[in-house]
């Protein structure tokens, strides 16, 4: 095995691999060691992969991005006109460097830990690499090879935290064509409670690329209320996985709205290993121009008596593409599982084009399962009962619109999250309304 | 207020509406009554602007304009409302914000400033008691889950918050029961104004006795074969529709 010291990927070179965090780490040094002896035999995922059928690579690993950002500094008030949340903690990611200045972790509550990845990977061992498979089609062993920050953030035993965590990862027009290897790490204890939003989004027409991984470990009873919201500039490359393994009776909320991007996958995935364990599954894409985005979503029951709630809306206009894939698997032993999942997709213009497939798998006999998906436009009728009411066209096509991706936002209980994305969300829709 | 000349329109090819010829002065109630068929839904479509049909002959001047040349939504906003034969249910889209949405529509039109909240809320309020629904309506999407009897009420209510110069109610008694019917007539029988003209359009005579119409009119294989006040009604109840095919044509009040 070559010494692991500049590592050439279809990304550009890595200077030093020294420079990486945990270098001193012999077990970190194994994994990297690992994904890197898997990525030199399989690559990037080609087309031919089924995961991967819909959504080229060629295209990102054309880029010669760079992984040397130089430092960036921002002032805190034009961060307040990015940050989603108002009253939140706040760690803040620029150009792919944690940001103790812009951060916002002090006085953090009793139970609550926040840090850099450099200083979470010690006593990581148990958690790092534990919720993913390296050996995936994908990009996760990159992501383990070259991962450089992130944030870690614990939640002790018992303990709910009443203000929001929002991880704020921005891409700056001053270091473009940068890449960022990012690696988040979450873990709950039993009983633990915390709403995070994890936020990328750029600040100008930058050509950048993100890689992050999120690893969500919950112990019993543990919830995590889990939004994603991806804003970045169309010129941007957005590759993510999120993944847990979740213990007996605890509960994964995730609502993933994809709204940047050139490019953007996200694959995630739950395992439910223990009774009573829940997770929802909510996403919204809203595309246009030339986006690309792909949903690929993976649910295991794995043992009896846990639930999954899955909605997916889509709302694609230009000639954008978007792919939702779903897989349900209900394992031998997993009775009396619950599971629902829908993805509906309106499309705005000839020349969008969804491919979506919900696969459900069942190997237990006692269970209650159901799916579907829907391509549709706008109502017709719907339109003209609008404007017989005075709203011109465009009104009327964007109340439509916001009509249909809502029930994505009714579902998020908690009011300041709904606001905030629903803030968003509205100024992405076709003018008018 | 509204007249309509020589009115000939096609569905796919298929002429429908053979020559209308009718006028309306303001505070006038015109009942146009007629058979499946006659082309009754064809002409309510027509005035609202539907897509679909295609005017062959004929014009519509509605207060010194050619309706027939604006957009569905300009014709909303100078005051002409359509009282929907099947209101369709629009999921994610609250009663409310469609009601203050439409308003705001014609205010701006009118050079209004959007209306102030407090007073859309007083507005909308006393308006729903002219229709008897309750205030949770208001937060319900627009028909979903309504009853035939609430969804026709709730196109009433829309009306009387928008207060428009020409309202045509398309088969608005069809699908209620009676007492539903009464409510939604008085909703109409209050809204009754010397600047605001209506036209109903039904086929039976029984919402004509609960909002008694100036004029009532005949519509038969797309022409109006008679015209007269309500007495004609009260005639076409005893005999029927078949008669009408006999009636000399262009016969008017």
């Amino acid at each position: 095995m070559k010494q692991l010291t500049e590592i050439t990927t279809p990304f550009g070179e890595v200077a030093s691999a020294k420079t990486l965090p945990g270098s001193e780490l012999g077990w970190l040094q194994q994994l990297r060691d690992k994904a890197r002896a898997q990525f030199e035999r399989h690559g990037l995922p080609a087309k031919k992969v089924e995961d991967w059928k819909y959504t080229s690579l060629w295209a990102l690993s054309q880029q010669g991005f760079s992984h040397d950002a130089k430092a960036v500094s921002l002032d805190k008030t034009e961060l307040s006109h990015v940050a989603a949340l108002e009253d939140a903690y706040r760690f803040v990611i620029v150009d792919g460097r944690f940001s103790a200045e812009l951060s916002e972790l002090e006085g953090l509550e009793e139970g609550l830990s926040i840090k850099p990845l450099v200083d979470g990977l010690e006593g990581a061992q148990t958690m790092l690499g534990e919720q993913i498979d390296v050996e995936k089609p994908g990009l996760n062993a990159i992501n383990t090879m070259l991962m450089h920050e992130g944030m870690v953030l614990q939640v002790q035993a018992g303990k709910t935290i009443n203000k929001p965590v929002e991880l704020l990862v921005i891409s700056t027009a001053e270091n473009q064509k940068l890449a960022s290897h990012l690696r988040n790490l979450i873990q709950l204890e039993a009983d633990a409670e915390v709403t995070l939003l994890e936020h990328y989004v750029s600040l100008a027409d930058t050509e950048g690329f993100t890689d992050v991984v999120t690893e969500v470990k919950l112990a019993e009873k543990a919830t995590l209320n889990h939004f994603k919201l991806q804003h970045e500039s169309l010129a941007h490359y957005h590759i993510a996985t999120l993944a847990s393994k979740q213990a007996a009776g605890s509960h994964w909320h995730t609502n993933n709205i994809s709204l940047g991007g050139k490019l953007a996958r996200n694959d995630i995935h739950s395992q439910l290993l223990g009774e009573e364990a829940h997770v929802t599954m909510d996403g919204l894409y809203l595309v246009t121009g030339d986006q690309h985005v792909d949903n690929h979503t993976r649910i295991d029951h794995a043992v009896p008596n846990t639930t999954s709630d899955e909605v997916y809306k889509g709302v694609l206009d230009g000639n954008s593409h978007a792919v939702f894939n779903g897989k349900v698997n209900v394992h031998k032993d997993a009775q009396k599982t619950d599971s629902s999942q829908s993805n509906k997709n309106l499309l705005l213009s000839r020349s969008c084009e969804i491919d979506t497939k919900p696969e459900l798998e069942i190997y237990a006999d006692d269970v209650k399962c159901a799916h579907g998906s829907t391509v549709g436009q706008i109502d017709e009728q719907h339109l003209f009962f609008l404007r017989a009411r005075g709203l011109d066209e465009t009104a009327a096509r964007s109340l439509l619109t916001y009509a249909f991706a809502v029930d994505v936002l009714q579902r998020i209980k908690s009011a300041p999250m709904r606001q905030a994305l629903s803030n968003v969300i509205e100024k992405r829709l076709p003018k008018g309304a | 207020m509204l007249e309509i000349k020589n009115l000939h329109a096609s569905v796919e090819g298929k002429e429908i509406l053979r020559g209308i010829n009718m006028t309306v002065n303001p505070g006038e109630v015109h009942a146009i009554m007629g058979p499946n068929g006659a082309g009754k839904s064809t002409l309510s479509n027509v005035l609202a602007g539907r897509e679909g049909y295609e005017v062959t002959q004929g014009e519509v001047i509605y207060k010194g304009e050619n309706l027939l040349d604006l957009e569905p939504e300009e014709r909303a906003q100078r005051g002409v409302f359509l009282a929907f034969q099947y209101p369709v249910e629009i999921p994610g889209v609250s009663n409310i914000y469609l009601l203050k949405a439409a308003l705001n529509a014609v205010r701006k039109y009118q050079g209004l400033d959007e209306v102030d909240a407090i007073d859309f809320l007083n507005l909308v309020r006393d308006r729903m008691k002219l229709v008897k629904m309750d205030e949770q309506f208001l937060h319900r999407n627009v028909n979903e889950g309504f009853s035939g009897g609430e969804k026709k009420r709730n196109e009433i209510l829309q009306m009387a918050v928008l207060e428009p110069a020409l309202a045509i109610l398309d088969e608005t008694d069809s699908g209620l029961d009676i007492d539903a019917l009464r409510v939604v007539a008085e909703g109409v029988n209050a809204l009754r104004a010397e600047d605001r003209s209506i036209v109903m359009i039904t086929h039976y005579q029984r919402l004509l006795d609960h909002i008694v119409p100036d004029f009532v009119h005949v519509l038969s294989e797309g022409k109006i074969v008679k015209s007269g006040d309500k007495e004609l009604a009260k005639e076409l109840e005893k005999s029927g529709y078949s008669w009408v095919h006999d009636a000399p044509e262009g016969q008017t009040a």
